[in-house]
């Protein structure tokens, strides 16, 4: 349809129920699309099939309905091309750190020789900060550690694509820093397509180009599509000084707290149109005074600004 | 603190030896049966008297000379129903190793299989409840019958009951891998082969183990049975024949011979067990 | 030429075929030296093969014996060798006979017998490498059980075993197995049992007083369980609902004895004499007292065997019979206990299976017995032996209908056979191959087998 590096388009999950029949979808009309290079995360609260639509991406789960069109092909079932970070991490414990690696590596590149195997690992790893760690096992890795090892094993083989579910949502807030530092690093500097998941919008105003934001499941839609529009340089350091940073920060919170409820569909979003979900900056929009306003309608003039553009 | 405890604890298990030695030797003291009456010495020398014969159950330093006797010449051979015990326990680990090793080779890759598939798993589940709770030994009739060959049939009973805990244990094993490593093997599109050696059995390895331990615990316990059923050679022999002279102290002897080899091969599996064992 | 010939075919005083007396044994008493002389040439395959066919040939001549004799009588001896001798190519039918014997089919065999004394000639055969002089190889292999016994025969893991001479009738019938026709050449011993009662039996000695008591046997299809019911039912005892049998190994016997669980039992040799070592028996009766020289034990294997490998098995029965003949002498029987009593035979102390070979022994009560024929061995499978069995399996619901006594038993005990083969190692075999026997005071007559049945009690 469209030139876009990944289009998703009008995907759908519903399990079946006990006896049998189709139950009614998690999500339907799911539309977006990502471009080479881009970092998108998708943010959206339990239940409305962020990890459903990540695990159809990488080929792990299938979709009720809607295709996946990644380079111009259908996604059907996983490939290297897209590599994964799981949330648990998914270590194998019976391997060393250079181990789990190894055996990601070697499955890219089944003919390169072991050294030049451990040669590449062992980059990956210095890249996220484990190169003092390769020889260890798992379970003598702290949690952080132990999801950079995932993250590095993601990197080595080098994906068209990356998809990262939710990766930091069990480690404390420090090591989460850290690593979300890391991560910035490495994607700046290897242009990464990724698409992430996250519970955390401080993090997605950090790594994002874009920010996908579901309405609540189930029937859960793509309910706007925010443009972060600071520029690509951040720190997590130095970001809060942007003063978009709040008007992003404030426009997400309030869509999570306020506004992902109502936003499915209902009679006040008539404009909606799944195909082509809002697209909103509101970083660029200076309305320090309606930004932090709790009212479901503010929005909607926003948005009929922004819509369509 | 620990070596302590192990300390005090072998102290405390030798203790408990020495009691239980001690009591058994109190209550097999021969009871004193008066001097044998000259008037029929030849009577008494028919009924064994005076001929070294023991009365009533062992006492503790009669089967303390058996247990000297015979792991003295250990691999001793009278032709070929009188061996020593060394020889013995060979014959029956040979037994025991080769009905096991053909447990494994079924069962493992049947369990893979079944812990593979939901279909699998509901198409052979009734066969398994079936044929699992069968009595090993209740095998024997049947496989004498077929094999023809009381040797294979021993094996065949060992094979037969070696198998239902390998083949469960490797099945659930391998059916609760943890999603996440499977997954990291399907994004990494890791062929079949490799993802069952590289994934699927170091994951499941615990398991399936944990299942060979309790194969091989049963299946030392059969061979014995197995052995005194149809004789010829083994540790089960060996006791049949013991018994059969009504020779208390080498029954006892191998008895203890029978408990001993069962520790060392479930301690055995225990080390391997530990080698496959991973920490999350 | 001398007559040298084992079976003397020349001599006047002897019947050809036949011992003078019509029992065993009492030939050589006539003549020791000259019989010492001819087993010597027994033991030689080559001239006993050619005696065999020189013997043969001078009662092809002489079809009555009574001629023969007349006819040495008049010419003497060597002139009727040198006579027939011209007469007749006899070196070249004693060769032809030796081709015919043809080689071993087989020389590794593999034997099973249980540790009883029984299985003595077996055993004994073993021990002294007779089987080796029949050019065979033979591994001894103890067994645990009747019905292991039977099931490793049918199995062809045996080739051939020690059986109870009940056994191969019953497998050839089909009863308590699968069918399978099997051959008995020849008997291993006569008599060797004996009832052992519990100690506190020990003023309960007669049968009519037995009501409710518990015996156990070592095999249905055993001489021990139709002895035990012959004598139970004689004395107003039904053996099926007035006491109880049951089937059980022999040192389990004597546990369960020591135990109280049974109050007696019927057994083979040595486990009478071992419950009575072990104090917790005494031996009530042998069962020579039942039937003097009954039938116990025997050697037997499948006819499919016998049919593939004809030279072996008559090399194998050769063996046996040898051992069978030594083993009876009185004189030998004290080195026999000696030999068989290790672990690697019966595994037995050696008094008791010196009590039991050589006949005296305690009886338990405090007494010593004397009993010389307490076990005799006899390797000649009496057909009139197998019909008794057939009927007290019939006459017990062992087997139903009706039942072809004679064809039966002579199908399966090779009486002639064994004939055949105790007279090449100048042995002497009856005659006959029926005879009648007296079975607790009461004859039995093979001819008619039916009327003995319907006389007697607890018939089926």
């Amino acid at each position: 349809m469209t030139n876009h590096y990944l289009s998703v388009e009008g995907l759908k999950k519903a399990y079946p129920t006990r006896d049998g029949k189709a139950g009614t979808p998690v999500f339907e009309d799911i539309h977006f699309s990502i471009e080479k290079g881009e970092f998108v995360c998708i943010i959206g609260h339990s239940g409305c099939g962020k990890t459903t639509i990540l695990n159809v991406l990488a080929g792990l789960e299938e979709a009720t309905g809607g295709v996946v069109i990644m380079n111009g092909r259908e996604v059907k079932g996983p490939s290297l091309d897209r590599g994964v970070v799981f949330q648990s991490h998914a270590l194998m414990p019976w391997m060393s750190v250079l181990g789990n690696v190894a055996f990601a590596v070697k499955s890219k590149w089944p003919d390169w020789s072991k050294a030049k195997i451990a040669a590449h690992c062992t980059e990956y790893l210095e890249m996220v900060g484990l190169g003092h760690a390769i020889h260890k096992q798992p379970a003598e890795l702290s949690g952080g550690m132990k999801q950079r090892v995932g993250i590095a094993r993601a990197f080595a083989i080098q994906p068209k694509m990356l998809l990262l579910d939710e990766p930091f949502g069990a480690l404390d807030a420090l090591t989460r820093g850290t690593i979300q530092d890391e991560l910035l690093k490495v994607v700046q500097a290897t242009h990464q397509t990724v698409f992430m998941i996250t519970h955390d919008v401080d993090e997605a105003i950090l790594l994002a180009d874009k920010v996908i934001l579901m309405s609540n499941g189930p029937l859960a839609k793509v309910a706007e599509i925010v443009d972060i529009t600071m520029p690509r340089d951040r720190t997590r350091a130095g970001m809060h000084h942007d003063p978009q940073y709040y008007r992003i920060r404030n426009h997400l919170v309030d869509f999570l707290v306020n506004r992902s409820k109502t936003y499915a569909g209902g009679g006040e979003f008539e404009q909606y149109d799944p195909k082509r979900p809002p697209v909103v900056r509101p970083g660029l929009v200076d309305t320090s005074d309606a930004a932090l306003a709790p009212d479901a309608v503010r929005p909607l003039t926003q948005l009929k600004k922004v819509v369509n553009q | 603190m620990s070596t302590n405890l192990s300390f005090r604890a072998a102290l405390l298990s030798v203790l408990l030896f020495a009691c239980f030695i001690g009591i058994w030797h109190l209550a097999t003291l021969p009871a004193d049966g008066g001097a044998v009456s000259a008037a029929d010495a030849e009577y008494a020398a028919l009924m064994g008297q005076g001929a070294g014969k023991a009365e009533g159950f062992p006492t503790p330093a009669a089967v303390g000379r058996t247990f000297v006797h015979f792991l003295s010449d250990p691999f001793y051979d009278n032709g070929p129903n009188d061996k020593g015990i060394g020889i013995q326990i060979a014959y029956s680990l040979l037994r025991v190793g080769a009905g096991f090793l053909l447990a494994t080779l079924v069962a493992l890759p049947l369990g893979f299989l079944i812990g593979m598939s939901p279909l699998m798993t509901r198409a052979l589940n009734p066969f398994i409840q079936v044929l699992k709770p069968i009595s090993p030994l209740a095998w024997m009739p049947l496989a004498l019958y077929v094999l023809k060959d009381s040797d294979v049939s021993g094996i065949f009973v060992i094979f037969i009951c070696s198998m239902w805990p390998m083949l469960l244990n490797t099945a659930f094993g391998v059916a609760s891998v943890r999603r996440d490593w499977i997954n990291v093997a399907r994004t990494l599109e890791v062929g079949p082969v490799r993802k069952a050696f590289r994934v699927i059995l170091p994951a499941a390895a615990p398991t399936i183990l944990t299942g060979m331990r309790i194969s091989m615990g049963i299946a030392w316990i059969v061979i014995v049975a197995a052995e005194m059923l149809v004789g010829g050679t083994g540790v089960g022999y060996f006791v049949w024949n013991e018994w059969n002279n009504l020779a208390l102290p080498n029954v006892i002897f191998a008895i203890t011979m029978i408990g001993l080899v069962g520790m060392l091969l479930d301690f055995a599996f225990g080390v391997l067990q530990k080698m496959v064992t991973y920490r999350d | 030429m001398k007559d040298e010939n084992l079976y003397r075919p020349y001599a006047a005083d002897v019947a050809l075929g036949r011992c003078s007396c019509g029992q065993h044994g009492s030939q050589h008493e006539h003549d020791a030296e000259a019989a010492r002389a001819r087993s010597l040439r027994g033991e030689k395959a080559e001239s006993l093969s050619t005696d065999f066919v020189e013997a043969a040939l001078v009662r092809a001549i002489f079809p009555q014996d009574a001629t023969r004799r007349l006819f040495l009588k008049a010419v003497g001896a060597n002139a009727a060798m040198a006579a027939i001798a011209s007469m007749m190519p006899i070196s070249d039918l004693q060769a032809m006979t030796l081709d015919k014997a043809g080689p071993l089919e087989k020389k590794d065999l593999t034997v099973g017998f249980l540790p009883i004394t029984c299985a003595t000639p077996i055993i004994f055969a073993g021990a002294a490498d007779f089987y080796g002089r029949e050019g065979l190889n033979v591994t001894l292999q103890k067994t645990a059980g009747w019905a292991i016994v039977r099931d490793k025969v049918l199995a062809k893991e045996f080739d051939a075993s020690h059986m109870l001479s009940p056994m191969p009738l019953a497998i050839s019938l089909g009863a308590g197995s699968t069918a399978a026709p099997m051959v008995m050449p020849v008997m291993e011993n006569i008599n060797g049992n004996a009832i052992t009662l519990h100690l506190k039996h020990k003023n309960n000695r007669d049968p009519r007083n037995w009501k409710g008591m518990k015996f156990a046997i070592p095999f249905d299809y055993s001489m021990h369980n139709f002895l035990l019911r012959h004598y139970l039912a004689a004395h107003g005892i039904d053996p099926d609902k007035d006491v109880q049998l049951r089937v059980m190994a022999p040192p389990d016997m004597v546990a369960n004895m020591r135990s109280g669980n049974i109050d007696g039992f019927i057994v083979a040799e040595p486990f009478n004499q071992r419950a009575v070592y072990e104090k917790v028996g005494f031996i009530h009766l042998l069962t020579s007292q039942i039937w003097d020289n009954h039938p116990c034990c025997a050697f037997a294997a499948t006819e499919d065997f016998v049919n593939q490998h004809p030279n072996t098995f008559a090399a194998l029965v050769r063996s046996i019979i040898r051992a069978t003949a030594y083993v009876n002498k009185a004189e030998n029987r004290k080195g026999v206990a000696e030999m068989i009593a290790p672990a690697n035979y019966l595994n037995q102390p050696q008094t008791v299976v010196e009590q039991v070979l050589v006949g005296r022994y305690a009886d338990g009560l405090g007494q010593v017995l004397n009993a010389p024929d307490r076990i005799a061995f006899d390797p000649f499978p009496w057909h009139s032996m197998g019909v008794w069995m057939l009927t007290q399996m019939k006459r017990w619901g062992y087997i139903k209908g009706e039942v072809n006594y004679k064809d039966i038993a002579e199908r399966v005990y090779l009486a002639t056979d064994a004939k055949k083969r105790m007279a090449e190692l100048g042995l002497d075999a009856p005659a006959q191959t029926y005879r009648k026997h007296m079975i607790l005071g009461k004859e039995f007559d093979p001819a008619q087998p039916e009327a003995y049945l319907k006389g007697l009690p607890a018939a089926a």
